[in-house]
């Protein structure tokens, strides 16, 4: 057994946190202020290849896997931009790059993948609906066939990044959820060019305010009569839910993986503060009050860590990681709140002051409790597919 | 063109940094090594210089086998190969013997162009650039805040007290350059991969043909011969301003003969 991390992704560790030495904690406070990406940050990273790790060598990307997405994902994290930078890594790379290069068409590569490694095009995903969160197979949006194209209505919710998107990754339902035999089947996966269906007045979105993670807008989006050609669709038709799997496992792995970057710099702020403020003549860090929980933050970030980078291996193994990226989302996410939530006490009075960090840490934190799924319904899929117990529902 | 440029492993100046107090010569394993970060702006205008004009890009370092972590980032960077001089024999030059290795070791790799960073971190003579082009007998051009390459003639800015001056010279030549040059790229995730595989060949003093006797700590023409931990910083002098404080900070001025 060797728990060594492969050179590649020690290269990533090392390349990711040379760029993001040159932006601190005040940055991303303002690009976190101002509503605005981190286009500096996403420059760079694009350009040394950073972003296009998992695109195959013959797109002009890195080669390399969802482990070294997650290793870039969580070393951004770390260096201050905390768990709101997730979306960098998520939305393109993750959405867009992974699931083309594995599930994608030929023409479908040739045509995005180069672009995507080069961060020069970029994607979101499209599956929640209103009356479709934590069921996500009772999606609604419906793609009719219509000759050799399919007509697609319906309405999503909390669709990240579509301001900057040339590509969305579209999730439909061919088979009504009410006929669908299993459930899972009837899904179909499109590619929707979002510049043309926006010009054609066939789909809009609309902001959703929000109280963190506000580099990247969250937004309601409705689609009307949207037409779309065969050669769109992603996978194969009805066969959608096989391309799902291999989206929602890597997106709750790096969701995790930034999470865990957001517990690290809560509990690097929390740790330097308790260090240096004195209270009764003495650091309070000295306190174990203060240090114990600190001490347990720490454990369960490194516990965390431990099951992510199994979740990505086996991922890059094509072997089920579900159970592993569950767990590793639901910890990573358990321990950013508990690090900031610590971090929030340590810094006593301060911590509510604007000045600190600790409100953005605090609302990046809370968010991954319940996005992109709730830490019930994980523990939901250990207790039933895991341990077997009777379901409730 | 075949350009060389000279890197150099230094100890992170983020970290503490000492002397041995064996043979008082720089500890280096008691540090982090890293690139001097003059030799990164040598690397990036000898890439510049290859996009421009073709040619090859050879890294040639001098150091421990440690450096070898200083040899690939500069080949992460894009440089073509290396050549590491490695022999405890070199343990301990000084400027003057360090130029001799490095010339001897240039002489057999053959170049048209050698270029340097100004000066290290560590040691910081800023010499070596003159003392190389004197054993190779080409001319130097250094403190370069920009070159340029005209087939065969290569002309540089000079960074003065004044501004610059111009200088040109025919190649082959050693340029020394300063951090107004240009902007060092970072490597890229394929060029750090790529290095792994890129050819680094290993020099002896006998590959080289290096003269032991001029090189090496016994035959430094400098030595040192102790050294003392620098005294904290002490406290500086608070004026309080009373009315008079302009008055106050003038006689400060002036029994430090400032003014």
């Amino acid at each position: 057994m060797d728990f060594t991390l492969p050179e590649s992704a020690r290269e990533v560790r090392r390349g990711v946190a040379a760029i993001c030495a040159r932006y601190d904690m005040a940055y991303w406070q303002r690009c976190e202020e101002q509503k605005r990406w981190p286009e500096e940050v996403w420059a760079e990273l694009a350009k040394g290849g950073w972003l296009g790790l998992a695109v195959p060598e013959e797109y002009g990307g890195g080669g390399q896997g969802l482990l070294e997405l997650t290793v870039a994902t969580e070393t951004l994290a770390a260096s201050g931009a905390a768990g709101g930078s997730a979306f960098t890594y998520v939305l393109t790379p993750g959405f867009g790059a992974l699931t083309l290069a594995r599930h994608g068409s030929a023409a479908q590569k040739a045509e995005l993948l180069p672009r995507l490694a080069a961060g020069e095009l970029e994607t979101c995903f499209a599956l929640t609906e209103p009356d479709a969160g934590s069921n996500s197979l009772a999606i609604s949006t419906s793609a009719r066939r219509d000759g050799d194209e399919y007509v697609v209505n319906g309405q999503k919710i909390w669709i990240t990044g579509v301001q900057r998107a040339a590509r969305m990754l579209l999730v439909t339902r061919t088979i009504p959820a009410a006929e669908a035999r299993p459930r899972t089947s009837g899904l179909t996966v499109f590619l929707v060019d979002v510049p043309q269906a926006v010009a054609q007045g066939r789909l809009s979105y609309r902001p959703i305010p929000k109280m963190g993670a506000n580099t990247t807008p969250s937004n309601m989006v409705f689609i009307d009569d949207l037409r779309l050609r065969a050669t769109d669709v992603v996978g194969e038709v009805d066969q959608g839910a096989l391309v799902l799997w291999d989206v929602l496992n890597p997106e709750r792995i790096l969701l995790g993986a930034s999470a865990l970057g957001g517990a690290e710099v809560a509990l690097r702020a929390a740790v330097a503060y308790a260090k240096e403020r004195e209270v009764f003549g003495r650091p309070i860090g000295a306190n174990q009050a203060i240090a114990f929980p600190l001490a347990q933050v720490k454990a369960k970030i490194e516990l965390a860590r431990l099951m992510l980078y199994k979740a990505a291996w086996l991922f890059d193994r094509r072997e089920p990681c579900a159970t592993e990226a569950n767990i590793a989302k639901l910890t990573a996410s358990q321990a950013a709140w508990e690090a900031a939530d610590h971090a929030f006490q340590t810094h006593g009075g301060m911590a509510y002051s604007l000045e600190y960090p600790i409100a953005r840490l605090l609302a990046d934190a809370r968010v991954g409790r319940v996005a992109p799924v709730t830490e019930e319904l994980l523990l939901n899929y250990l207790a039933t597919q895991v341990l077997g117990l009777p379901r409730s529902f | 063109m075949n350009i060389v440029v000279c890197v150099k492993q230094v100890p992170d100046t983020a970290t503490e940094r000492k002397l041995s107090s064996k043979d008082n010569t720089l500890d280096r394993d008691a540090a982090d090594g890293v690139i001097n970060e003059l030799c990164e702006y040598a690397v990036e205008e000898a890439l510049k210089i290859k996009e421009a004009h073709g040619g090859e890009v050879t890294v040639l370092t001098m150091g421990p086998a440690k450096a070898t972590d200083t040899i690939r980032k500069a080949l992460a960077m894009g440089a073509d190969k290396a050549v590491h001089l490695v022999d405890d024999a070199l343990h301990g030059s000084d400027a003057l013997g360090t130029s001799h290795a490095l010339a001897q070791t240039l002489k057999k790799i053959g170049f048209d162009l050698v270029i340097l960073g100004s000066e290290s971190t560590d040691a910081r003579t800023g010499v070596l650039a003159a003392m190389l082009a004197e054993r190779l007998g080409t001319p130097q051009l250094t403190l370069a805040r920009k070159v340029d390459i005209d087939g065969s003639a290569i002309s540089i800015e000079r960074v003065t007290d004044y501004g610059y001056d111009k200088v040109t010279a025919t190649l082959p030549a050693v340029v020394s350059v300063v951090e107004k040059i240009n902007e060092p790229r970072y490597p890229s995730f394929k060029g750090i991969m790529a290095a792994k595989k890129k050819p680094v060949q290993t020099f002896g003093v006998a590959d080289a043909e290096i003269d032991t006797a001029q090189v090496g700590l016994a035959s430094s023409w400098s030595e040192v011969t102790e050294f003392a931990v620098a005294p904290p910083r002490a406290a500086g002098t608070i004026v309080k301003d009373e009315g008079d404080g302009g008055a106050k900070a003038a006689e400060f001025l002036a029994s430090k003969k400032f003014i």
